[in-house]
Protein backbone atom coordinates (compact mmCIF):
# COMPACT_ATOMS: atom_id res chain seq x y z
CA UNK A 1 0.00 0.00 0.00
CA UNK A 2 2.48 2.29 1.17
CA UNK A 3 4.69 1.09 -1.23
CA UNK A 4 2.18 1.58 -4.35
CA UNK A 5 1.29 5.46 -2.59
CA UNK A 6 5.27 5.71 -2.86
CA UNK A 7 5.75 4.91 -6.77
CA UNK A 8 2.60 7.17 -7.68
CA UNK A 9 4.34 10.11 -5.52
CA UNK A 10 7.84 9.13 -7.56
CA UNK A 11 6.00 8.77 -11.23
CA UNK A 12 4.71 12.50 -10.28
CA UNK A 13 8.08 13.96 -9.32
CA UNK A 14 8.75 15.35 -13.04
CA UNK A 15 6.12 17.28 -12.97
CA UNK A 16 7.17 19.43 -10.32
CA UNK A 17 10.87 18.96 -10.43
CA UNK A 18 12.52 20.21 -13.53
CA UNK A 19 15.80 20.14 -12.67
CA UNK A 20 17.82 17.62 -14.50
CA UNK A 21 20.24 17.76 -11.30
CA UNK A 22 17.86 16.83 -9.09
CA UNK A 23 16.18 13.96 -11.57
CA UNK A 24 19.73 12.75 -11.90
CA UNK A 25 20.19 11.94 -8.37
CA UNK A 26 16.15 9.78 -8.36
CA UNK A 27 17.63 7.86 -11.36
CA UNK A 28 21.06 6.84 -9.72
CA UNK A 29 18.60 5.77 -6.45
CA UNK A 30 16.60 4.19 -8.17
CA UNK A 31 19.00 2.28 -10.09
CA UNK A 32 21.09 1.75 -7.26
CA UNK A 33 17.96 0.51 -5.11
CA UNK A 34 17.46 -2.70 -7.66
CA UNK A 35 20.98 -3.67 -6.33
CA UNK A 36 20.26 -3.08 -2.70
CA UNK A 37 16.91 -4.76 -3.13
CA UNK A 38 18.50 -7.94 -4.75
CA UNK A 39 21.31 -7.77 -1.59
CA UNK A 40 18.47 -7.64 0.82
CA UNK A 41 17.20 -10.82 -0.37
CA UNK A 42 20.75 -12.99 0.40
CA UNK A 43 21.88 -10.87 3.15
CA UNK A 44 18.48 -9.68 5.00
CA UNK A 45 16.28 -12.41 4.37
CA UNK A 46 18.75 -15.40 3.81
CA UNK A 47 21.01 -14.35 6.52
CA UNK A 48 23.98 -14.51 4.35
CA UNK A 49 26.72 -12.06 3.68
CA UNK A 50 27.39 -12.14 0.02
CA UNK A 51 30.48 -10.24 -1.65
CA UNK A 52 29.72 -11.11 -4.82
CA UNK A 53 26.82 -8.41 -6.17
CA UNK A 54 29.50 -5.67 -7.51
CA UNK A 55 30.89 -8.72 -9.55
CA UNK A 56 27.39 -9.33 -10.77
CA UNK A 57 26.81 -5.69 -11.48
CA UNK A 58 30.03 -4.72 -13.53
CA UNK A 59 29.74 -8.15 -15.24
CA UNK A 60 26.42 -7.45 -16.38
CA UNK A 61 27.06 -4.15 -17.70
CA UNK A 62 30.11 -5.49 -19.60
CA UNK A 63 28.33 -8.04 -20.99
CA UNK A 64 25.20 -6.45 -22.58
CA UNK A 65 27.48 -4.07 -23.87
CA UNK A 66 29.36 -6.46 -25.43
CA UNK A 67 27.26 -8.99 -26.93
CA UNK A 68 25.32 -5.63 -28.50
CA UNK A 69 28.30 -4.97 -29.91
CA UNK A 70 28.94 -8.20 -31.40
CA UNK A 71 25.82 -9.14 -32.77
CA UNK A 72 23.87 -5.71 -33.54
CA UNK A 73 21.28 -6.69 -30.58
CA UNK A 74 19.58 -4.10 -29.11
CA UNK A 75 19.54 -3.51 -25.00
CA UNK A 76 16.95 -5.63 -24.42
CA UNK A 77 18.49 -9.07 -26.18
CA UNK A 78 21.83 -8.16 -24.73
CA UNK A 79 20.66 -8.33 -21.03
CA UNK A 80 19.65 -11.71 -21.50
CA UNK A 81 22.72 -13.36 -22.05
CA UNK A 82 24.24 -11.19 -19.38
CA UNK A 83 21.64 -12.14 -16.95
CA UNK A 84 22.13 -15.69 -18.18
CA UNK A 85 25.81 -15.86 -17.77
CA UNK A 86 25.63 -14.49 -14.24
CA UNK A 87 22.74 -17.01 -13.18
CA UNK A 88 25.33 -19.50 -14.65
CA UNK A 89 28.79 -17.73 -12.20
CA UNK A 90 25.89 -17.78 -9.49
CA UNK A 91 25.23 -21.27 -9.84
CA UNK A 92 29.00 -22.67 -10.07
CA UNK A 93 29.83 -20.11 -6.97
CA UNK A 94 26.63 -21.03 -4.69
CA UNK A 95 27.18 -24.42 -5.35
CA UNK A 96 31.12 -24.50 -4.38
CA UNK A 97 29.92 -22.23 -1.05
CA UNK A 98 27.02 -24.10 0.03
CA UNK A 99 28.13 -27.59 -1.20
CA UNK A 100 31.07 -27.41 1.42
CA UNK A 101 28.99 -25.44 4.44
CA UNK A 102 31.13 -22.13 3.76
CA UNK A 103 28.93 -20.13 6.03
CA UNK A 104 29.29 -16.46 8.13
CA UNK A 105 32.91 -15.18 7.60
CA UNK A 106 33.74 -17.85 5.22
CA UNK A 107 30.85 -17.41 2.32
CA UNK A 108 32.02 -13.97 2.75
CA UNK A 109 35.82 -14.15 2.17
CA UNK A 110 34.61 -16.84 -1.01
CA UNK A 111 32.29 -14.94 -2.55
CA UNK A 112 34.90 -12.32 -2.09
CA UNK A 113 37.63 -13.78 -3.77
CA UNK A 114 35.54 -15.06 -6.49
CA UNK A 115 34.48 -10.98 -7.28
CA UNK A 116 37.73 -10.27 -7.16
CA UNK A 117 38.99 -13.05 -9.70
CA UNK A 118 36.43 -11.57 -12.10
CA UNK A 119 37.66 -7.92 -11.35
CA UNK A 120 41.46 -8.68 -12.22
CA UNK A 121 40.14 -11.10 -15.23
CA UNK A 122 38.44 -7.69 -16.60
CA UNK A 123 40.96 -5.75 -15.75
CA UNK A 124 43.67 -7.56 -17.50
CA UNK A 125 41.29 -8.98 -20.36
CA UNK A 126 41.84 -6.11 -22.52
CA UNK A 127 41.23 -6.92 -26.30
CA UNK A 128 38.08 -7.06 -25.26
CA UNK A 129 37.02 -4.97 -22.22
CA UNK A 130 40.14 -2.16 -22.69
CA UNK A 131 41.42 -2.35 -18.95
CA UNK A 132 41.54 0.10 -16.72
CA UNK A 133 40.94 2.54 -18.93
CA UNK A 134 37.06 1.60 -19.75
CA UNK A 135 34.73 1.94 -22.29
CA UNK A 136 32.34 4.12 -23.89
CA UNK A 137 28.86 2.90 -24.28
CA UNK A 138 26.89 5.14 -26.68
CA UNK A 139 23.97 2.83 -27.63
CA UNK A 140 20.66 3.38 -25.96
CA UNK A 141 18.07 1.44 -24.46
CA UNK A 142 15.07 1.27 -26.97
CA UNK A 143 11.62 0.37 -25.83
CA UNK A 144 8.89 -0.16 -28.63
CA UNK A 145 8.11 -2.04 -31.93
CA UNK A 146 8.33 -0.72 -35.35
CA UNK A 147 7.66 2.89 -36.01
CA UNK A 148 6.77 2.64 -32.20
CA UNK A 149 9.91 2.44 -31.04
CA UNK A 150 12.00 5.56 -29.36
CA UNK A 151 15.34 5.16 -28.01
CA UNK A 152 16.02 6.07 -24.02
CA UNK A 153 17.33 9.60 -24.32
CA UNK A 154 17.67 12.72 -21.96
CA UNK A 155 16.69 12.71 -18.35
CA UNK A 156 13.13 12.11 -17.87
CA UNK A 157 12.41 9.26 -20.23
CA UNK A 158 15.52 7.59 -18.19
CA UNK A 159 13.42 8.80 -15.29
CA UNK A 160 10.53 6.43 -15.74
CA UNK A 161 12.57 3.60 -16.89
CA UNK A 162 14.26 2.70 -13.71
CA UNK A 163 11.37 4.16 -12.34
CA UNK A 164 9.62 1.30 -13.85
CA UNK A 165 12.43 -0.86 -13.41
CA UNK A 166 12.73 -0.26 -9.91
CA UNK A 167 9.05 -1.06 -9.06
CA UNK A 168 9.12 -4.38 -11.18
CA UNK A 169 12.30 -5.06 -8.47
CA UNK A 170 10.61 -4.62 -5.29
CA UNK A 171 7.21 -6.13 -6.71
CA UNK A 172 9.56 -9.51 -7.71
CA UNK A 173 11.16 -9.34 -4.48
CA UNK A 174 7.95 -8.42 -2.67
CA UNK A 175 6.71 -11.89 -3.77
CA UNK A 176 9.22 -13.84 -3.63
CA UNK A 177 9.97 -13.26 0.29
CA UNK A 178 6.09 -13.13 0.99
CA UNK A 179 6.17 -16.69 -0.82
CA UNK A 180 7.31 -20.23 0.50
CA UNK A 181 11.16 -19.26 -0.42
CA UNK A 182 10.97 -16.40 2.02
CA UNK A 183 9.78 -18.26 4.68
CA UNK A 184 12.20 -21.41 4.06
CA UNK A 185 15.24 -18.48 3.65
CA UNK A 186 13.78 -16.92 6.56
CA UNK A 187 14.27 -19.69 8.94
CA UNK A 188 17.68 -20.64 7.62
CA UNK A 189 18.92 -17.60 8.76
CA UNK A 190 17.38 -17.57 12.23
CA UNK A 191 18.58 -21.47 12.47
CA UNK A 192 20.49 -23.04 9.90
CA UNK A 193 20.46 -26.72 11.46
CA UNK A 194 16.70 -26.23 12.68
CA UNK A 195 15.42 -25.36 9.48
CA UNK A 196 17.36 -28.66 7.71
CA UNK A 197 15.73 -30.56 10.82
CA UNK A 198 12.11 -29.35 9.73
CA UNK A 199 13.04 -30.27 6.11
CA UNK A 200 13.96 -27.08 4.42
CA UNK A 201 16.43 -28.10 1.79
CA UNK A 202 18.84 -25.34 2.66
CA UNK A 203 21.03 -25.66 -0.54
CA UNK A 204 18.02 -25.33 -2.47
CA UNK A 205 16.92 -21.93 -1.01
CA UNK A 206 20.21 -20.44 -0.20
CA UNK A 207 20.91 -21.40 -4.14
CA UNK A 208 17.81 -19.58 -5.31
CA UNK A 209 18.20 -16.61 -2.50
CA UNK A 210 22.01 -15.85 -4.18
CA UNK A 211 20.68 -16.47 -8.05
CA UNK A 212 17.91 -13.75 -7.65
CA UNK A 213 20.06 -11.28 -5.66
CA UNK A 214 22.65 -11.28 -8.25
CA UNK A 215 19.75 -11.07 -10.80
CA UNK A 216 18.97 -7.99 -9.48
CA UNK A 217 22.09 -6.79 -9.12
CA UNK A 218 22.99 -7.86 -12.89
CA UNK A 219 20.32 -5.17 -13.99
CA UNK A 220 20.89 -2.74 -12.13
CA UNK A 221 24.23 -2.80 -13.53
CA UNK A 222 23.34 -2.97 -16.87
CA UNK A 223 21.06 0.05 -16.60
CA UNK A 224 23.97 2.02 -14.29
CA UNK A 225 26.79 1.13 -17.53
CA UNK A 226 24.23 2.45 -20.02
CA UNK A 227 22.74 5.81 -18.19
CA UNK A 228 26.43 7.02 -17.25
CA UNK A 229 27.43 5.53 -20.65
CA UNK A 230 30.58 4.90 -19.61
CA UNK A 231 32.02 1.43 -18.07
CA UNK A 232 35.25 0.61 -16.24
CA UNK A 233 36.47 -2.04 -13.61
CA UNK A 234 35.65 -0.25 -10.68
CA UNK A 235 32.05 -1.26 -11.47
CA UNK A 236 33.38 -4.70 -9.70
CA UNK A 237 35.12 -2.74 -6.68
CA UNK A 238 34.87 -3.58 -3.13
CA UNK A 239 33.58 -0.77 -2.84
CA UNK A 240 30.69 -0.66 -4.82
CA UNK A 241 29.68 -3.92 -2.84
CA UNK A 242 30.13 -2.08 0.29
CA UNK A 243 28.28 1.05 -1.29
CA UNK A 244 25.48 -1.35 -1.53
CA UNK A 245 25.79 -2.97 1.90
CA UNK A 246 25.39 0.21 3.66
CA UNK A 247 22.58 1.19 1.81
CA UNK A 248 20.59 -2.31 2.84
CA UNK A 249 21.62 -1.53 6.51
CA UNK A 250 20.70 2.19 6.97
CA UNK A 251 17.38 1.72 4.86
CA UNK A 252 16.58 -1.62 7.27
CA UNK A 253 17.53 -5.33 6.61
CA UNK A 254 14.80 -7.52 5.80
CA UNK A 255 12.05 -5.42 4.43
CA UNK A 256 12.54 -5.00 0.98
CA UNK A 257 11.98 -1.47 0.96
CA UNK A 258 14.73 -0.47 3.62
CA UNK A 259 16.77 -0.88 0.95
CA UNK A 260 15.20 1.84 -1.67
CA UNK A 261 15.07 4.63 1.37
CA UNK A 262 18.81 3.42 2.09
CA UNK A 263 19.56 3.85 -1.39
CA UNK A 264 18.11 7.62 -1.46
CA UNK A 265 19.93 8.40 1.37
CA UNK A 266 22.97 7.11 0.41
CA UNK A 267 23.04 9.07 -3.52
CA UNK A 268 21.31 11.75 -2.01
CA UNK A 269 22.90 13.07 1.02
CA UNK A 270 26.68 13.84 -0.56
CA UNK A 271 24.59 16.44 -3.11
CA UNK A 272 22.82 17.78 -0.37
CA UNK A 273 25.78 18.88 1.54
CA UNK A 274 28.97 20.43 -0.49
CA UNK A 275 31.66 17.50 -0.01
CA UNK A 276 34.31 16.06 -2.05
CA UNK A 277 35.16 12.80 -3.03
CA UNK A 278 36.84 11.68 0.12
CA UNK A 279 34.36 13.73 2.65
CA UNK A 280 32.04 11.47 0.57
CA UNK A 281 33.98 8.12 1.54
CA UNK A 282 34.21 8.93 4.93
CA UNK A 283 30.95 9.79 5.76
CA UNK A 284 29.81 6.92 4.27
CA UNK A 285 31.86 4.95 6.74
CA UNK A 286 30.49 6.71 9.22
CA UNK A 287 26.97 5.97 8.39
CA UNK A 288 27.58 2.36 8.28
CA UNK A 289 29.16 2.15 11.23
CA UNK A 290 26.25 4.50 12.87
CA UNK A 291 23.97 2.21 11.59
CA UNK A 292 25.29 -0.96 12.70
CA UNK A 293 26.13 0.47 16.55
CA UNK A 294 23.63 2.42 16.89
CA UNK A 295 20.56 1.74 14.36
CA UNK A 296 20.54 -2.13 13.72
CA UNK A 297 16.93 -2.41 12.23
CA UNK A 298 17.84 0.37 9.59
CA UNK A 299 15.32 3.60 9.23
CA UNK A 300 12.44 1.82 7.28
CA UNK A 301 12.68 -1.35 10.29
CA UNK A 302 12.64 1.51 12.83
CA UNK A 303 9.37 2.74 11.54
CA UNK A 304 7.87 -0.61 11.50
CA UNK A 305 8.60 -1.36 14.79
CA UNK A 306 7.45 2.42 15.93
CA UNK A 307 4.35 1.62 14.01
CA UNK A 308 3.66 -1.55 15.61
CA UNK A 309 4.00 -0.06 18.95
CA UNK A 310 1.65 2.31 18.12
CA UNK A 311 -0.98 0.44 17.19
CA UNK B 1 68.39 -17.49 -13.79
CA UNK B 2 69.46 -18.67 -10.25
CA UNK B 3 70.58 -15.10 -9.25
CA UNK B 4 66.82 -14.61 -10.02
CA UNK B 5 65.24 -17.07 -8.51
CA UNK B 6 67.52 -16.66 -5.19
CA UNK B 7 66.16 -12.62 -5.30
CA UNK B 8 62.66 -13.37 -5.91
CA UNK B 9 62.85 -16.21 -2.95
CA UNK B 10 63.96 -13.12 -0.76
CA UNK B 11 61.79 -10.75 -1.75
CA UNK B 12 58.85 -13.14 -1.33
CA UNK B 13 60.04 -14.40 1.73
CA UNK B 14 59.65 -10.45 3.25
CA UNK B 15 56.53 -10.01 1.94
CA UNK B 16 55.60 -13.45 3.37
CA UNK B 17 56.60 -12.12 7.20
CA UNK B 18 54.60 -8.96 6.44
CA UNK B 19 51.61 -10.94 5.58
CA UNK B 20 52.09 -13.19 8.03
CA UNK B 21 52.03 -10.82 11.05
CA UNK B 22 48.87 -9.29 9.31
CA UNK B 23 47.29 -13.09 9.62
CA UNK B 24 48.57 -13.32 12.93
CA UNK B 25 46.80 -10.04 13.95
CA UNK B 26 43.74 -11.47 11.95
CA UNK B 27 43.86 -15.03 13.62
CA UNK B 28 44.49 -13.58 17.43
CA UNK B 29 41.51 -11.16 16.74
CA UNK B 30 38.91 -13.69 15.55
CA UNK B 31 40.21 -16.24 18.32
CA UNK B 32 40.04 -14.21 20.85
CA UNK B 33 37.40 -11.32 20.06
CA UNK B 34 35.50 -13.50 17.36
CA UNK B 35 35.67 -10.84 14.82
CA UNK B 36 37.51 -10.58 11.97
CA UNK B 37 38.99 -6.97 11.93
CA UNK B 38 39.30 -6.23 8.18
CA UNK B 39 40.76 -2.85 9.09
CA UNK B 40 44.32 -4.21 10.27
CA UNK B 41 45.71 -3.04 7.21
CA UNK B 42 45.32 0.00 8.00
CA UNK B 43 46.54 0.12 11.37
CA UNK B 44 49.60 -0.88 8.98
CA UNK B 45 49.37 2.04 7.12
CA UNK B 46 48.65 4.52 10.04
CA UNK B 47 51.99 2.69 11.24
CA UNK B 48 53.94 3.58 8.08
CA UNK B 49 52.98 6.78 8.08
CA UNK B 50 53.94 7.74 11.46
CA UNK B 51 57.24 6.05 11.01
CA UNK B 52 57.81 8.14 7.58
CA UNK B 53 56.72 11.03 9.87
CA UNK B 54 58.85 11.03 12.45
CA UNK B 55 61.93 9.71 10.56
CA UNK B 56 61.75 11.75 7.75
CA UNK B 57 59.95 15.26 8.53
CA UNK B 58 60.36 15.49 12.86
CA UNK B 59 64.11 13.71 11.58
CA UNK B 60 64.52 11.03 14.57
CA UNK B 61 66.88 8.15 13.61
CA UNK B 62 64.64 5.17 12.39
CA UNK B 63 65.31 3.09 15.15
CA UNK B 64 64.55 5.71 18.02
CA UNK B 65 61.08 6.61 15.68
CA UNK B 66 59.80 3.08 15.11
CA UNK B 67 58.85 2.50 18.91
CA UNK B 68 56.79 5.80 18.45
CA UNK B 69 54.98 4.65 15.05
CA UNK B 70 54.14 1.38 16.60
CA UNK B 71 52.44 2.94 19.99
CA UNK B 72 50.48 5.46 17.39
CA UNK B 73 49.49 2.76 15.80
CA UNK B 74 48.48 0.83 18.65
CA UNK B 75 46.49 3.61 20.63
CA UNK B 76 44.39 4.11 17.45
CA UNK B 77 43.65 0.58 17.92
CA UNK B 78 42.86 1.13 21.70
CA UNK B 79 40.46 3.86 20.53
CA UNK B 80 38.69 1.96 17.89
CA UNK B 81 38.35 -1.24 20.23
CA UNK B 82 36.72 1.37 23.01
CA UNK B 83 34.70 3.25 20.88
CA UNK B 84 33.90 0.72 18.85
CA UNK B 85 34.80 -3.06 18.16
CA UNK B 86 33.55 -3.41 22.25
CA UNK B 87 30.18 -3.68 21.11
CA UNK B 88 30.50 -5.96 18.45
CA UNK B 89 32.09 -8.44 20.06
CA UNK B 90 31.20 -12.47 18.91
CA UNK B 91 28.76 -10.73 16.34
CA UNK B 92 30.53 -11.91 13.33
CA UNK B 93 29.10 -9.98 10.12
CA UNK B 94 28.31 -6.96 12.84
CA UNK B 95 32.37 -6.58 13.44
CA UNK B 96 33.14 -6.90 9.80
CA UNK B 97 31.14 -4.49 8.78
CA UNK B 98 31.93 -1.83 11.20
CA UNK B 99 35.38 -2.84 10.41
CA UNK B 100 34.98 -1.86 6.44
CA UNK B 101 33.21 1.14 7.70
CA UNK B 102 36.67 2.45 9.50
CA UNK B 103 38.72 1.43 6.44
CA UNK B 104 36.87 4.16 4.61
CA UNK B 105 37.52 6.70 7.37
CA UNK B 106 40.58 5.88 7.83
CA UNK B 107 41.56 5.48 4.01
CA UNK B 108 40.16 8.95 3.04
CA UNK B 109 40.91 10.70 6.54
CA UNK B 110 45.06 9.50 4.90
CA UNK B 111 44.01 10.92 1.69
CA UNK B 112 42.58 14.35 2.90
CA UNK B 113 45.87 14.27 5.09
CA UNK B 114 48.55 13.47 2.82
CA UNK B 115 47.09 13.04 -0.34
CA UNK B 116 47.50 9.90 -3.39
CA UNK B 117 51.05 10.85 -4.14
CA UNK B 118 53.14 7.85 -2.78
CA UNK B 119 55.31 8.93 0.12
CA UNK B 120 59.39 7.61 -0.25
CA UNK B 121 61.18 7.37 2.97
CA UNK B 122 65.41 7.95 2.40
CA UNK B 123 66.97 4.83 2.75
CA UNK B 124 67.91 3.76 6.54
CA UNK B 125 70.36 0.94 5.66
CA UNK B 126 71.78 0.85 2.29
CA UNK B 127 74.08 -1.36 0.89
CA UNK B 128 74.15 -5.09 0.50
CA UNK B 129 75.77 -8.11 1.88
CA UNK B 130 77.32 -11.09 -0.92
CA UNK B 131 76.20 -14.34 0.17
CA UNK B 132 77.74 -17.15 -2.15
CA UNK B 133 77.39 -14.69 -4.96
CA UNK B 134 74.30 -13.11 -4.46
CA UNK B 135 73.63 -9.74 -3.80
CA UNK B 136 70.84 -9.21 -0.45
CA UNK B 137 70.04 -5.80 0.64
CA UNK B 138 70.73 -5.26 4.31
CA UNK B 139 67.28 -3.51 5.15
CA UNK B 140 65.51 -6.32 3.42
CA UNK B 141 67.32 -9.36 5.75
CA UNK B 142 67.54 -6.87 8.95
CA UNK B 143 63.06 -6.69 8.33
CA UNK B 144 62.84 -10.17 7.67
CA UNK B 145 65.12 -11.44 11.40
CA UNK B 146 62.75 -8.17 13.37
CA UNK B 147 59.48 -9.96 11.96
CA UNK B 148 60.16 -13.43 12.19
CA UNK B 149 61.50 -12.70 15.63
CA UNK B 150 58.56 -10.59 16.85
CA UNK B 151 56.03 -13.76 15.56
CA UNK B 152 58.67 -16.09 17.53
CA UNK B 153 58.27 -14.11 20.48
CA UNK B 154 54.32 -14.04 19.85
CA UNK B 155 54.25 -17.67 19.78
CA UNK B 156 56.65 -18.21 22.94
CA UNK B 157 54.40 -16.25 24.91
CA UNK B 158 51.44 -17.72 24.26
CA UNK B 159 52.48 -20.77 24.51
CA UNK B 160 54.84 -19.98 28.17
CA UNK B 161 53.17 -17.33 29.99
CA UNK B 162 50.13 -17.51 32.05
CA UNK B 163 48.81 -14.58 29.80
CA UNK B 164 48.95 -17.24 26.80
CA UNK B 165 47.28 -20.25 28.53
CA UNK B 166 44.58 -17.18 29.90
CA UNK B 167 44.14 -16.20 25.59
CA UNK B 168 44.20 -20.54 25.32
CA UNK B 169 41.75 -21.15 27.83
CA UNK B 170 39.24 -18.40 26.66
CA UNK B 171 39.48 -19.51 23.12
CA UNK B 172 38.28 -22.99 24.08
CA UNK B 173 35.34 -22.16 26.81
CA UNK B 174 35.23 -18.25 27.34
CA UNK B 175 32.66 -19.04 30.44
CA UNK B 176 34.99 -21.58 31.62
CA UNK B 177 38.06 -19.15 31.64
CA UNK B 178 35.74 -15.98 33.37
CA UNK B 179 34.78 -18.51 36.09
CA UNK B 180 38.56 -19.05 36.62
CA UNK B 181 39.35 -15.49 37.03
CA UNK B 182 40.68 -14.49 33.51
CA UNK B 183 39.27 -11.03 32.99
CA UNK B 184 37.71 -11.66 29.38
CA UNK B 185 37.38 -8.03 28.61
CA UNK B 186 40.49 -6.97 29.12
CA UNK B 187 42.19 -10.12 27.54
CA UNK B 188 39.85 -9.20 24.49
CA UNK B 189 40.98 -5.36 24.17
CA UNK B 190 44.17 -6.46 24.64
CA UNK B 191 44.37 -9.20 22.12
CA UNK B 192 42.22 -6.27 20.01
CA UNK B 193 45.15 -3.72 20.72
CA UNK B 194 48.14 -6.11 20.47
CA UNK B 195 47.26 -6.84 16.91
CA UNK B 196 47.11 -3.53 15.43
CA UNK B 197 50.13 -2.50 16.92
CA UNK B 198 51.43 -5.91 15.54
CA UNK B 199 50.35 -4.71 12.17
CA UNK B 200 51.96 -0.86 12.84
CA UNK B 201 54.82 -2.65 13.11
CA UNK B 202 54.11 -4.49 10.06
CA UNK B 203 53.95 -0.93 8.42
CA UNK B 204 56.64 0.93 9.72
CA UNK B 205 59.01 -1.76 8.75
CA UNK B 206 57.39 -2.07 5.26
CA UNK B 207 58.15 1.96 4.95
CA UNK B 208 61.75 1.33 5.08
CA UNK B 209 61.48 -0.70 1.69
CA UNK B 210 58.72 0.59 -0.19
CA UNK B 211 56.92 3.49 -0.99
CA UNK B 212 53.52 5.16 0.67
CA UNK B 213 50.32 5.29 -0.34
CA UNK B 214 47.02 5.61 1.44
CA UNK B 215 45.36 2.36 -0.22
CA UNK B 216 48.20 0.37 0.85
CA UNK B 217 46.32 -1.16 3.56
CA UNK B 218 43.58 -2.79 1.82
CA UNK B 219 46.21 -5.01 -0.19
CA UNK B 220 47.83 -6.12 2.67
CA UNK B 221 44.89 -6.75 4.63
CA UNK B 222 43.70 -9.02 2.36
CA UNK B 223 46.35 -10.65 1.77
CA UNK B 224 47.01 -11.36 5.83
CA UNK B 225 43.47 -12.64 5.82
CA UNK B 226 44.26 -15.23 3.16
CA UNK B 227 47.08 -16.28 4.58
CA UNK B 228 45.02 -16.65 7.98
CA UNK B 229 42.81 -19.13 6.23
CA UNK B 230 45.36 -20.63 4.09
CA UNK B 231 47.55 -21.70 7.57
CA UNK B 232 44.06 -22.11 9.48
CA UNK B 233 42.66 -19.40 11.55
CA UNK B 234 43.35 -20.34 14.94
CA UNK B 235 46.83 -21.27 14.13
CA UNK B 236 49.88 -18.92 14.97
CA UNK B 237 52.77 -21.26 13.29
CA UNK B 238 49.58 -21.31 10.32
CA UNK B 239 49.36 -17.76 10.03
CA UNK B 240 53.40 -17.56 9.57
CA UNK B 241 53.70 -20.12 6.69
CA UNK B 242 50.57 -19.24 5.05
CA UNK B 243 51.97 -15.71 5.18
CA UNK B 244 55.40 -17.06 3.81
CA UNK B 245 53.72 -19.25 1.46
CA UNK B 246 51.72 -16.63 -0.15
CA UNK B 247 54.53 -14.12 -0.48
CA UNK B 248 56.83 -16.83 -1.97
CA UNK B 249 53.96 -17.84 -4.31
CA UNK B 250 53.26 -14.90 -5.87
CA UNK B 251 57.58 -13.96 -6.10
CA UNK B 252 58.37 -16.63 -7.76
CA UNK B 253 55.47 -16.76 -10.15
CA UNK B 254 55.79 -13.02 -10.93
CA UNK B 255 58.86 -14.75 -13.28
CA UNK B 256 57.10 -17.34 -15.06
CA UNK B 257 53.65 -15.94 -15.34
CA UNK B 258 52.57 -12.27 -15.70
CA UNK B 259 52.26 -9.44 -12.73
CA UNK B 260 48.77 -9.68 -13.50
CA UNK B 261 47.77 -13.15 -11.94
CA UNK B 262 49.77 -11.61 -8.61
CA UNK B 263 46.70 -11.15 -6.58
CA UNK B 264 45.47 -14.26 -7.92
CA UNK B 265 47.20 -16.83 -6.37
CA UNK B 266 45.88 -15.87 -2.89
CA UNK B 267 42.24 -16.16 -4.07
CA UNK B 268 42.61 -19.31 -5.80
CA UNK B 269 44.49 -20.34 -2.60
CA UNK B 270 41.56 -19.26 -0.26
CA UNK B 271 39.64 -21.22 -2.52
CA UNK B 272 40.94 -24.45 -2.72
CA UNK B 273 41.92 -24.31 1.26
CA UNK B 274 38.35 -23.96 2.28
CA UNK B 275 36.55 -26.55 -0.15
CA UNK B 276 39.43 -29.27 0.72
CA UNK B 277 40.62 -28.63 3.92
CA UNK B 278 38.59 -26.18 5.69
CA UNK B 279 40.45 -26.12 9.13
CA UNK B 280 43.66 -24.57 6.83
CA UNK B 281 47.04 -26.48 6.85
CA UNK B 282 47.90 -26.17 10.51
CA UNK B 283 44.24 -26.16 11.96
CA UNK B 284 41.95 -29.44 12.30
CA UNK B 285 39.50 -30.56 10.00
CA UNK B 286 36.23 -28.63 10.93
Amino acid sequence: MIAALAAVALALVPLVVKADFVLTIFIFSFILGIAAVGFDIIFGIAGQLSMFHAASFGIAGYTTFLVMKAWALSFWLGLLPALALVVAMSVVIGSICFKFRLKAFYFAVVTLAFSELARLVVMNWTGLTNGTLGLMIMAKPVIGFGSLSRPIEGTLAWYYLTLVSLALAVVAARAVVRSWIGRACGAIRLNEDLAQTLGIDIFRYKMLAFAIANVLAALAGALFAFYTGYIDPSYLSIGQSLDIIAMVLIGGQGTVLGPVVGAFVLTGLPHLIEIGAEQRAMLIGAILIAAILLFPRGIVGSLIRLARRAV
Amino acid sequence: MTQLLIGQLLNGLIVGTLYGIIALGVTLTFGITGIVNFALGEFMMIGAYSAWYLADVVGLPYPVALLPAVAIAGLCGLAADQLLFRFTRDNLVNGLLVSIGLISIIESGALLSWTATPKEMDYVLSGTVRLAGIGLPKMRLVVFALLAAVIFLTYVGLMRTWLGRAAYAYAQNPEAARLMGVRTGLLQSGVFVYSTALAGLGGALYATLYSLEPFMGGLYVLKGVEAAILGGIGSLSGALVGGLILGVTESIGAIFLPTAFRDAYGLIFVVAILVLRPGGLFGEGR
